[in-house]
């Protein structure tokens, strides 16, 4: 350590504890007072503080006689100049890095499923906003099945099922979120849905409406305008055209135009091949038969009936109900008589009314 | 805007402190700038600091005082992309999430340098540009915007930047990979 000495008192101490002013050495009491002095006489009055180099700048460490080097215009013992180049993180630093690095991974494995169920769920808002909504179903469905809660995923799965005539979808998505409620009511998706959800209720209701009164007799007109009104008004569900369709053939049977009778049971036969309708073709042409006695019309109707019986592979209910039906056609083509269902009941069967 | 003391801040969003300070002694190390002090947290103001030598090359100066800056904006982004999807888009009830996403917060709401560091960028960069230092170049308009932002924090922008960060990021880097 350097020793200094003031010019003015004459205290002696080390030079760290010193300052320079005009060229004199002089301690803390003594530059305050000289510099006052000079400043009142109207001279410079700057001082500067005295650096001892044998003392380090940061742990205070003597060095004796023996300048320490300087870094950055500060003396540095070797071990802080060691230090001041190569400054150590803490080791809970180090640690808290460790642990978090390890939640991190712990966390990215942990949270895999969010990122599928996220993706999906952009892979399915682009989709529908494509207009794409059978292929986003199955995608906005995966979201749901990890998140039921999140309203995004419930509202778009909702809005693709509805848009394509799935209703049960989309009160299956609406319900099990929170039990249909949601934070943002007043939300442009939620509005869109809940616009689409009150349009799909109010055409199933009617066509509900028109399922009943086809069951009356007489009634079959009414039910078929219905089931039209509900079919238009939500085009998006196919089988409620079918059914309108299904219900205008009833219609034309009721009234005896078999003309039409025959002509929409072949649409419909031609457009969704199926065990009813193709046993609805055999009807048509057994009336033909029944009403002009041409015997082509009785081997096309045998031959629909065969199609009919080949295409009834759904279950005992499809079967069941092919056996009721090809009864009456079968009663048609052999006594030439066409008569209704009600009246089919009471001759041969318990003689309740049915469909 | 209501006003909360620094100190509160500083407490609730403590790591981003640490993880900024940190950022500037990785800097320091890295291009061989002495260090003379360091803290990573106080209760204070400043709430963390790393004293450091002085340096003429522009590049040490620019990533010492902006390393942070960059270092806190990608953290944020990580820690929040890792929690995003469970808290805002699948409203699923995570724990570990809610953590990311609080530490996420936290270290993006840090990501500012301070005045003094861009005050000393602003000073250097017009001489380093004119020895036709690039970086010194592109620095200038981000500077200047940093400092901007710096006076915003009266109205709370460093919090703004770290939820912009922590939504806007991983929105666009999901949306990114639904489309690959």
């Amino acid at each position: 350590m350097k020793r200094g000495t003031c010019s003015q008192c004459g205290f002696s101490g080390s030079v760290n504890s010193f300052y320079s002013f005009n060229g004199s050495t002089y301690c803390e009491p003594c530059v305050w007072k000289a510099a006052g002095q000079a400043k009142e006489n109207g001279q410079p009055s700057e001082y500067v503080s005295l650096r001892d180099d044998t003392v380090c700048a940061r742990c205070g460490a003597d060095g004796g006689s023996i300048d320490y080097p300087l870094t950055g215009g500060h003396p540095f013992c070797p071990a802080c100049s060691q230090l001041i180049y190569n400054w150590p993180y803490p080791p809970w630093m180090k640690k808290s890095l460790v642990c978090l690095l390890a939640l991190l991974a712990l966390s990215l494995v942990h949270e895999r499923k969010y990122f599928r169920a996220g993706r999906s769920l952009y892979i399915g808002e682009r989709l529908v906003e494509q207009g794409r909504y059978s292929d986003a179903l199955p995608y906005l469905q995966q979201t749901l099945g990890v998140a039921p809660g999140s309203d995004k995923a419930a509202l778009l799965t909702a809005k693709a099922a509805l848009l394509i005539g799935d209703v049960e979808v989309a009160q299956k998505a609406l319900n099990g979120h929170d039990n249909g409620h949601f934070e943002d009511a007043d939300g442009q998706e939620f509005q869109e849905v809940d616009g689409l959800w009150k349009r799909a209720v109010g055409a199933l209701e009617k066509a509900e409406q028109a399922e009943k009164l086809a069951q009356t007799e007489g009634q079959e007109a009414e039910a078929a305008r219905l089931m039209h009104l509900a079919a238009s008004s939500y085009p998006e569900a196919p089988g409620l055209a079918e059914l309108a369709e299904y219900l205008d053939e009833g219609a034309a049977f009721e009234r005896q135009d078999y003309e039409t009778f025959l002509l929409i049971a072949q649409k419909q036969w031609k457009d969704y091949p199926s065990s009813r309708t193709a046993a609805a073709v055999a009807s048509g042409l057994a009336c033909k038969w029944a009403i002009l006695g041409d015997p082509a019309y009785k081997q096309q109707a045998e031959e629909m009936l065969e199609k009919a019986r080949q295409l009834a592979t759904n279950g005992p209910d499809e079967q069941r109900a092919l056996q009721d039906y090809t009864e009456r056609i079968r009663y048609r083509l052999d006594s030439r008589e066409i008569i209704g269902n009600n009246e089919y009941n009471r001759r041969f069967r318990s003689g309740a009314p049915q469909k | 805007m209501f006003f909360i003391p620094g100190f509160v801040i500083a407490l609730l969003t403590f790591p981003g402190v640490m993880v900024h300070e940190a950022g500037h002694l990785f800097f320091c190390r890295l291009f061989k700038l002495p260090v003379y002090n360091v803290c990573f947290f106080q209760f204070g103001n400043p709430s963390g600091y790393v004293i450091h030598g002085k340096t003429e090359n522009f590049t040490a100066m620019f990533f010492v005082s902006m390393g942070p800056f960059f270092a806190n904006t990608l953290l944020c982004m990580l820690f929040c992309t890792g929690a995003f999807l469970p808290v805002w888009e699948l409203k699923v009830i995570d724990p570990l999430a809610y953590l990311f996403y609080w530490l996420g917060l936290s270290i993006g709401m840090h990501a500012f340098p301070s005045t003094g560091d861009l005050s000393n960028l602003w000073d250097e960069a017009p001489g380093s540009a004119k020895r036709g230092n690039i970086l010194a170049i592109l620095s200038f308009s981000l500077i200047g915007v940093l400092y901007l932002l710096n006076f915003a924090r009266i109205v709370w922008a460093d919090l703004w930047y770290g939820i912009a960060v922590g939504i806007l990021g991983p929105i666009a880097l999901f949306r990114a990979l639904a489309r690959g």
